[in-house]
């Protein structure tokens, strides 16, 4: 039970990360991370609670796409920050409505 | 021939109006004059059958409206009021063609004046002959069109452009009164045409409303008090305009209407002596105001609302047939003072103000011969035309069932109709030379084509009322009461003394009071409808109805409203994408969390 409270407590850092953080980048990246962590601890502890595999198995495809996704998302960040010279969230308004 | 009296005016129209270009002045002017005359002696023939003879004709020229309740012909209908107007109408019209054709030999647009001229006498007749309320209205109309048309003849001038539109605008206020009564007409009797109408009227209330709505529409075609304040400034047309529009026959159409009433008016008292109050107080009103004007067709167009004055008076004592008498005697008379006004004019190189004239007797004998038979014709002097019909009238209203205040308001109208006539004698051709030096040396009579209708206008003026004294009482006349001897008298004592005034007055020391002023802004008339109507109206449709509700209210419950709302919320709706991507994951949470709620 304290593993879904954890997991739940983490995955709401996580979003309010997300949502909070105005300053870097790279925090955000952190806290999807966080996020995806939280979400594969909760997988976890559903596959030992209802003993079955898939649980376990998703959890090990989600790390995978976590890793793809942040290697992804850090060279995305690092070309940005090559043409713009910065990776505030706040200055990341371009597409403005 | 019956219609051809009536086509030829409109064929004379069209030939001058639309050909034009191709016959110049002078042909135009030719064209209509001579279709014109034709035309006049066509009706004299008619004169003579109708009312020698004594035999009415009906025409019915074909179905117009047909519904289930309301059918309305067109037709004709020539009986003993509609030839007296006949003769009136286009003799004058015939004369005042002839007379353009001097009078306006240098203007550029003589063709369009010819037109317009002809058109006018064409709608006259139509009004005069129709037989049923709603033809009359066209013509009613139409004489009111070509009025507008014809006070701005010189439409580059603004004073005229004012004028026009001050006279259609006046004359549509007395427009709505006919209409009512037209429809009020219908919906009490259900037929619309004189015969059937005057043979089943019955007494019933609506009559009086009837009558005071017909007696608002001649209030303001017949420029009465209220109503009369567009008749002076009609003055900025072109002088035989004002000859024939506004001194013979337009402003008559009013009275035509009263009589031509008269059956309904005898079931409506009240309306009656509200006909005979009006009349004798615009008598009054006009002959005062006439008096002290320095402007010589101002002069005569008071003078006009007076007589016109007199008429609608005389139909306020039971006695129409009296007032078309006058209407006849008037038209020939004043027709002449107009154009006798028109001859001076023409001769001072346009000056109409009476203080820069005086002493041109020597020069334009004859004009002056002629403005003085018009002038005492006017006065009633005895055995003029003017005398059997001024006086008939002042008889009568001595002899009126209602009220005698009308009576002594005539006498005295009589008294300031002298006065003022011979005011305008005395100033233009016998005071003191007051002219520039240049119309001095240009001073003479005009040609024949001018002098010519003055003449037949001035032998008119003599002999008409004593020839048509017998015609137009040819079917009976209500046997009138006899008057004490003194009372006879007085008109003619009450002119002589007005004649006698106007040349002891130089050597009264005058002085300008403010009465005077009050006299001659017209008793403030304009002022005070300006003040508080005009200005009050002209605010309310700028301020109200079209600065709050129509570009105010309407415009924001329906277009600009709707679509500024909409342009702001969708502005709105679109600052939520603010590109920033806290707020987008926000967002998607709530909407998710949103969702959840909803799909389970």
């Amino acid at each position: 039970m304290s593993y879904l409270v954890l997991s739940t407590i983490i995955l709401l850092i996580g979003i309010l990360g997300i949502i909070l953080n105005r300053s870097n980048l790279i925090i955000t990246l952190m806290c999807v991370e966080l996020v995806l962590l939280a979400s594969t601890i909760l997988l976890l502890f559903e596959s030992r609670v209802l003993y079955t595999l898939f649980g376990q198995i998703f959890a090990i495809m989600i790390l995978t796409v976590a890793a793809a996704e942040s290697a992804i998302g850090l060279a995305i960040m690092v070309n940005y920050y090559r043409l713009r010279g910065t990776i505030a969230v706040r200055a990341l308004n371009l597409l403005r409505g | 021939m019956y219609l051809l009296v009536i086509l030829i005016p409109l064929l004379s129209a069209i030939g001058s109006g639309l050909g034009g270009r191709y016959l110049g002045g002078k042909g135009a002017g030719l064209l209509a004059s001579v279709w014109v005359i034709i035309s006049c002696l066509l009706s004299f023939i008619l004169c003579y059958e109708i009312l020698i003879n004594g035999s009415t004709v009906y025409i019915e020229l074909g179905r117009w409206i047909e519904s289930y309740l309301l059918i309305t012909n067109f037709g004709l209908q020539f009986d003993m009021i509609t030839a007296v107007m006949l003769i009136v109408v286009i003799t004058i019209s015939g004369l005042v063609h002839i007379y353009s054709t001097s009078y306006m030999r240098e203007d550029p647009h003589l063709p369009r004046f010819m037109s317009y001229l002809s058109l006018f006498t064409f709608f006259m007749l139509v009004l005069v002959t129709s037989n049923n309320y709603v033809q009359l209205f066209i013509g009613w109309e139409g004489v009111g069109l070509c009025s507008y048309l014809l006070i701005n003849f010189w439409f580059t001038r603004i004073q005229a452009n004012k004028a026009a539109i001050k006279a259609m605008l006046i004359n549509r206020i007395g427009d709505i009164g006919l209409m009512l009564a037209i429809i009020l007409i219908w919906k009490e009797f259900g037929t619309l045409d004189y015969c059937s109408l005057f043979s089943t009227l019955h007494p019933s209330s609506a009559c009086t409303w009837i009558c005071i709505l017909l007696t608002i529409g001649a209030i303001g075609k017949s420029a009465q008090l209220g109503l009369h304040t567009w008749l002076p400034d009609a003055m900025e047309g072109p002088t035989p305009v004002s000859a024939l529009i506004h001194a013979a026959t337009m402003v008559t159409a009013g009275v035509f209407l009263i009589i031509r009433s008269a059956p309904l008016f005898d079931y409506s008292p009240t309306a009656t002596i509200i006909v005979g109050l009006v009349g004798s107080l615009t008598a009054f009103f006009a002959a005062t105001v006439g008096l002290v004007q320095s402007d010589i067709k101002k002069v005569i167009a008071y003078s006009t609302c007076s007589q016109l004055g007199y008429m609608v008076m005389a139909c306020g004592t039971y006695s129409c047939i009296s007032s078309l008498y006058h209407l006849l005697t008037h038209a020939f008379f004043k027709a002449l003072l107009f154009l006798g006004a028109g001859s001076i004019i023409h001769a001072l190189l346009d000056e109409q103000d009476l203080r820069k004239m005086g002493g041109i007797v020597r020069d334009l004998p004859l004009t002056y011969i002629l403005m003085l038979i018009g002038s005492l014709s006017l006065t009633g002097f005895p055995y003029l035309s003017g005398f059997y019909s001024k006086d008939l009238i002042l008889e009568l209203t001595y002899n009126s069932y209602c009220l005698i205040s009308i009576y002594w308001l005539a006498t005295i109208t009589a008294f300031l109709t002298a006065f003022y006539s011979f005011r305008l004698i005395y100033l233009s051709f016998v005071s003191k030379p007051n002219l520039t030096r240049t119309s001095t040396a240009h001073l003479q009579e005009a040609d024949w084509n001018l002098l010519g209708p003055l003449l037949v206008l001035g032998v008119g003026s003599i002999i008409v009322g004593y020839i048509a004294k017998n015609m137009v009482f040819a079917s009976g006349i209500r046997p009138l009461l006899p008057v004490p001897t003194i009372v006879s008298l007085v008109p003619v004592i009450m002119s002589v003394t007005g004649i006698l005034l106007v040349f002891i007055r130089p050597y009264i020391k005058s002085r300008g009071s403010r009465f005077l002023l009050f006299l001659f802004y017209a008793w403030e008339f304009n002022q005070i409808a300006n003040y508080y109507l005009g200005s009050p109206v002209w605010k309310f449709g700028h301020i109200v109805s079209y600065r709050t509700i129509d570009r105010g209210i309407l415009e924001i419950l329906g277009p600009t409203g709707i679509a500024q709302f909409m342009i702001n919320r969708t502005q709105q709706l679109s600052n939520l994408q603010s590109g920033l991507l806290f707020n987008y994951v926000l967002v998607i949470l709530v909407g998710i969390a949103i969702a959840l709620q909803y799909l389970n």
